[in-house]
C-alpha cells in the first residue's frame, strides 16, 4: 500500500504542460488559441496572472457567450478576464492521488467542462485531465485492493498458526503431564518383570536340582554318596532361596503388574478420547463426558492441589465438536489450577434449562483483577511470564464458545475466586453449526 | 556386618512393593506412604539410604529430604521421580542435597548399584559421626574461589563477599578457567553453564571427579530440566541458583558453601558423600577427557 502515500509524484505524472493565458488577452484572441493542435484534448484553458492561476475558461463557456447573437462583435475586444471561472479546480502537486481525487471528485461540474490545474505553492504548473486522475485513482484502488486481500490472507494465516501453535503448546503440556503419569506404573512394571525374570532362573535352577535328586534316587547305579551329595545341594538352594515364600509375593507382583498395565492403558484410554484422533470431527455428545475427558487428562495437574467437587445434572446430547468443547474445559480446569497458590477447591456444576445447556466452574484461587478482568479473553492478552503462555488460551476458548452458537462469562473477586458460566444452546442456530463445521474442517 | 537399612517413600503401594522385593536379599527395607511416618523412621532408627518420591499428596519428596538432612545427616538421600520438572530438580539440589536424582522407570541394575554405594557412603558416615569431629580446626591454606561466568554482578557480588578470606579468581574463558583449575586445587566455584559460547558442563563434572571437595554453585538463566539433572548426578553441584539472583541469596550460599568445602576438606567420608556418577554424554566424555589430560600436563610443568 505504499503507492497512497507516494505523493507529489502521482500528480506529477499527469501534467500537461500548457502555456497560460493571460487575463488581459481578448476574448477573440483566446478563442483563436483553442483551435490550435497544442490543445486539442483540453476542454479548458488556464489563465495565469504573475505565475498564479487566476482561472479557466472552457470551450463550453465559448459555446455559451457565441450563442448570442453578435457576440463576437460585443465582447471580442473585451479581456478574458471577465469570462473566466474564477473558482477553477486546484490540485497542490504534492497532493496525494487520493486526496486531489477526492477534491476533484466533490467539485467539478456536470457536465464536465473544466480540467484541472496543478499548482505548487501556489505557482502554476501545468493542467491535468480529470479522466487521468479518476483512472489512476482506480488502479491505484485496485492495487490496494490486491494488497489488503494479501495482507489479510497472510494475516488469517499467521491466525492460525498461531492458534495452531496454542494448540500444539496445551497439547504438548497435556502429552508431557500423562507421559509423566505413565512413568510410575511403567517404573513397577518394568521392575516386577526384572525380579520375575530373576526368580524365574533361581526357580529353574532349583527344579534341575531336585529333578536330579530325583533321577538319582530312582537309578540303581548310584551311589550312596552321589545322593548324599545331591540332598545336600538342593538343601543348600532351599537355603538361599525361600522359594515358597518369593513365589508369594511374586504372585502379588504379577497382580500389581496387571493392575499397572490396566493403569497404562486407561491413560492411553484418555489420550485417544481426548484428542479423538479416531472419532468424528462432530458429533452428538453428553457435555459431562467431555468434562470427565478433560478432568482425566489434567489430572496430573490438579491431583495433590485441587479438591473437585463435581454437581453434574442431566444433560441431553448436543451436536458439538467434542474434542474442541475437551480443550474449553482442560484450558479453564487447568487455568483453575494455576490461580491457587496452595491448596483450593474447583465447583463444575453442569445443568439443563430453557433449552440450553449450562457448565460453571468456580475456583476459589487468587481472583483477576478488576482492570484485566475485560481483557483476559482477548487474544495475546497473558499475565503468565514470558514463553510460559501464548495468551491465546482464553481467546480460543471464547472462540469455540462462539462457534457453538453460546456465550462464556466470567466474574471474578481477588483473593476469593473466579467463576465461568458458559452456556450453549441444546440446538445450535444453523450458522453456529456452520461456523462450527468451518472451524472444525480447519 | 549387618545388612544396611533402606527407607522407600512413595505415594504408590506398588512402588515400594515393587522396590521392597528388588532390595530385599541384601537390605533391610522400610517402606511406607506416608512422609509423616518416614520422618518417625528416621529419628528412631538408623536408615542408609533414603529413597523418595517427589510429587506425594502431604508432601515433597525434596521437602522431606531437607528433613532427612536435619533429622539424619549420615542417611544418604535419592529422589525416584516420574517427573522432570524444573522445580523439582532446583528443589532438590538446594533443599534436598540429593546424593541422586533418579527418573521412573527406572534401570534395575543402575538403582541397584546406587543404592549399594550410597549404602556404603552412609556406613561410613555413621562410623565418622559416632566418634566426634576429628579434624576440625586444621591450619591451612586461604580457599580459593573460581569465578565462570562473564556476569559482572555475579563477580562483584562473590568480592564484595568473600575477597577478605579468599583468594578469587575471575576466569575470562574456559580455557582461562582450566588453567587456573592446574594450578591449585579450588575451593569453591561460581559458575555460569554457558561461558560465552561454552557450555562448561563437562568442566564442572571433571572437576568434581579430580577434587571432590570443591563444592559447586551454579548460577545461571539456562534452564534445561535434564541437563540439571545430568549435574546433580555427574558433577554434584550444591546449589542452583536461577539468575537473575539477589545479592543476599548468592552471599549466603557463598557462605554456607565455604563453610561447607571446610568441613568436607577434613573429613574424607564427608567427600565421598558427593561422590559423582561417570559422565553419560558421549562428547562431554571427550571433552573431558582431553580436559584431564591437558591438566595433567599443565600440573607436571608447575610442579603442582
Amino acid at each position: 500500500m505504499h503507492s497512497s502515500n507516494r505523493s507529489g509524484e502521482d500528480i506529477l505524472a499527469m501534467i500537461n504542460p500548457i502555456i497560460a493565458i493571460s487575463p488581459d488577452s481578448p476574448l477573440n484572441d483566446v478563442a483563436e488559441e483553442f483551435f490550435k493542435p497544442e490543445y486539442a484534448k483540453l476542454l479548458s484553458l488556464p489563465v495565469v496572472e504573475d505565475g498564479r492561476p487566476v482561472g479557466m475558461i472552457s470551450r463550453y463557456r465559448f459555446m455559451d457567450i457565441y450563442l448570442k447573437r453578435y457576440a463576437r462583435e460585443l465582447y471580442g475586444k473585451r479581456p478574458i478576464r471577465q469570462f473566466i471561472n474564477k473558482r477553477p479546480l486546484l490540485v497542490d502537486l504534492d497532493q496525494t492521488l487520493a486526496s486531489a481525487a477526492q477534491y476533484v471528485a466533490e467539485n467539478m461540474q456536470f457536465p464536465l467542462t473544466e480540467d484541472f490545474i496543478v499548482v505548487r505553492h501556489g505557482q502554476y504548473l501545468g493542467v491535468g485531465f480529470v479522466m487521468d486522475l479518476l483512472k489512476a485513482m482506480e488502479q491505484q484502488m485496485r492495487a490496494n485492493t490486491g494488497e489488503l486481500e494479501k495482507a489479510y490472507s497472510q494475516l488469517k494465516s499467521s491466525q492460525l498458526a498461531l492458534v495452531q501453535s496454542e494448540k500444539m503448546a496445551s497439547l504438548g503440556q497435556m502429552v508431557a503431564g500423562v507421559a509423566h503419569e505413565i512413568n510410575t506404573p511403567l517404573g513397577y512394571v518394568q521392575n516386577n518383570v526384572a525380579i520375575g525374570q530373576e526368580l524365574f532362573s533361581q526357580i529353574q535352577t532349583m527344579i534341575a536340582g531336585y529333578e536330579s535328586l530325583v533321577d538319582n534316587l530312582l537309578d540303581e547305579k548310584a551311589s550312596e554318596e552321589q545322593i548324599t551329595e545331591q540332598m545336600q545341594m538342593v538343601a543348600a538352594m532351599r537355603n538361599d532361596v525361600n522359594a515358597q515364600e518369593m513365589l508369594g509375593e511374586m504372585n502379588g507382583l504379577m497382580a500389581d503388574s496387571l493392575y499397572g498395565i490396566g493403569q497404562i492403558s486407561e491413560l492411553v484410554l484418555n489420550l485417544k478420547n481426548f484428542s479423538r484422533m479416531d472419532a468424528a470431527a462432530t458429533d452428538m455428545m453428553n457435555l459431562n463426558d467431555c468434562i470427565e475427558s478433560a478432568l482425566n487428562i489434567g489430572r496430573n495437574v490438579l491431583k495433590n492441589k485441587v479438591e473437585i467437587i463435581r454437581e453434574l445434572g442431566d444433560l441431553p446430547r448436543i451436536t458439538c465438536a467434542p474434542s474442541q468443547l475437551n480443550q474449553v474445559f482442560l484450558n479453564l480446569f487447568t487455568n483453575a489450577a494455576q490461580a491457587m497458590e496452595a491448596q483450593g477447591r474447583l465447583h463444575i456444576k453442569s445443568w439443563h434449562a430453557d433449552g440450553d445447556i449450562h457448565v460453571s466452574v468456580a475456583d476459589n484461587g487468587k481472583g483477576i483483577p478488576e482492570d484485566i478482568l475485560t481483557r483476559i479473553f482477548d487474544p495475546f492478552f497473558t499475565t503468565k511470564p514470558v514463553g510460559e503462555g501464548t495468551g491465546l488460551g482464553l481467546a480460543i476458548t471464547h472462540q469455540i464458545i462462539q462457534q457453538h452458537g453460546g456465550e462464556i462469562r466470567v466474574e471474578s473477586r481477588v483473593g476469593e475466586g473466579t467463576h465461568f458460566h458458559i452456556r450453549l444452546p441444546v440446538v445450535a442456530a444453523r450458522a453456529a453449526q456452520v461456523a462450527m463445521l468451518e472451524a472444525v474442517a480447519k | 556386618m549387618s545388612k544396611p537399612t533402606l527407607l522407600l517413600i512413595d505415594d504408590e503401594e506398588r512402588i515400594l512393593r515393587s522396590l521392597r522385593m528388588l532390595f530385599f536379599a541384601g537390605y533391610h527395607v522400610r517402606i511406607t506412604t506416608d512422609p509423616h511416618e518416614a520422618i518417625r523412621i528416621l529419628r528412631d532408627e538408623k536408615i542408609h539410604v533414603i529413597v523418595s518420591d517427589q510429587r506425594m499428596p502431604v508432601m515433597q519428596g525434596s521437602e522431606l529430604l531437607r528433613i532427612a538432612r536435619e533429622t539424619s545427616p549420615a542417611t544418604m538421600r535419592i529422589l525416584l521421580t516420574g517427573y522432570s520438572d524444573l522445580d523439582a530438580s532446583i528443589a532438590s539440589v538446594n533443599d534436598g542435597e540429593v546424593f541422586r536424582y533418579l527418573m521412573k522407570p527406572w534401570n534395575v541394575e543402575e538403582v541397584k548399584s546406587v543404592v549399594a554405594e550410597a549404602a556404603a557412603i552412609a556406613e561410613a558416615s555413621f562410623a565418622v559421626q559416632s566418634h566426634t569431629d576429628i579434624a576440625v580446626g586444621m591450619a591451612s591454606a586461604r580457599p580459593r574461589v573460581l569465578i565462570m561466568d562473564h556476569d559482572e554482578t555475579t563477580a562483584k557480588i562473590v568480592h564484595e563477599t568473600l575477597s577478605d578470606r579468599c583468594d578469587i579468581v575471575w576466569a575470562s574463558d574456559a580455557q582461562h578457567a582450566m588453567e587456573e583449575l592446574a594450578k591449585q586445587d579450588i575451593s569453591v566455584v561460581v559458575s555460569d553453564l554457558m561461558l560465552g559460547e561454552t557450555n562448561v558442563g563437562y568442566i564442572l563434572k571433571t572437576i568434581k571427579q579430580l577434587n571432590p571437595q570443591t563444592q559447586c554453585i551454579v548460577v545461571t538463566t539456562f534452564n534445561d530440566t535434564s541437563r540439571l539433572i545430568e549435574l546433580i548426578n555427574q558433577a554434584q553441584i550444591t546449589r542452583f541458583l536461577p539468575k537473575p539472583v539477589s545479592k543476599g541469596i548468592l552471599a549466603r550460599n557463598l557462605e554456607s558453601m565455604l563453610e561447607r568445602f571446610k568441613m568436607v576438606r577434613n573429613q574424607p567420608v564427608l567427600q565421598k558423600r558427593q561422590a559423582v556418577a561417570p559422565i553419560s554424554d558421549p562428547q562431554e566424555q571427550v571433552q573431558a577427557g582431553k580436559f584431564m589430560g591437558m591438566l595433567g600436563r599443565l600440573r607436571a610443568r608447575i610442579g603442582v
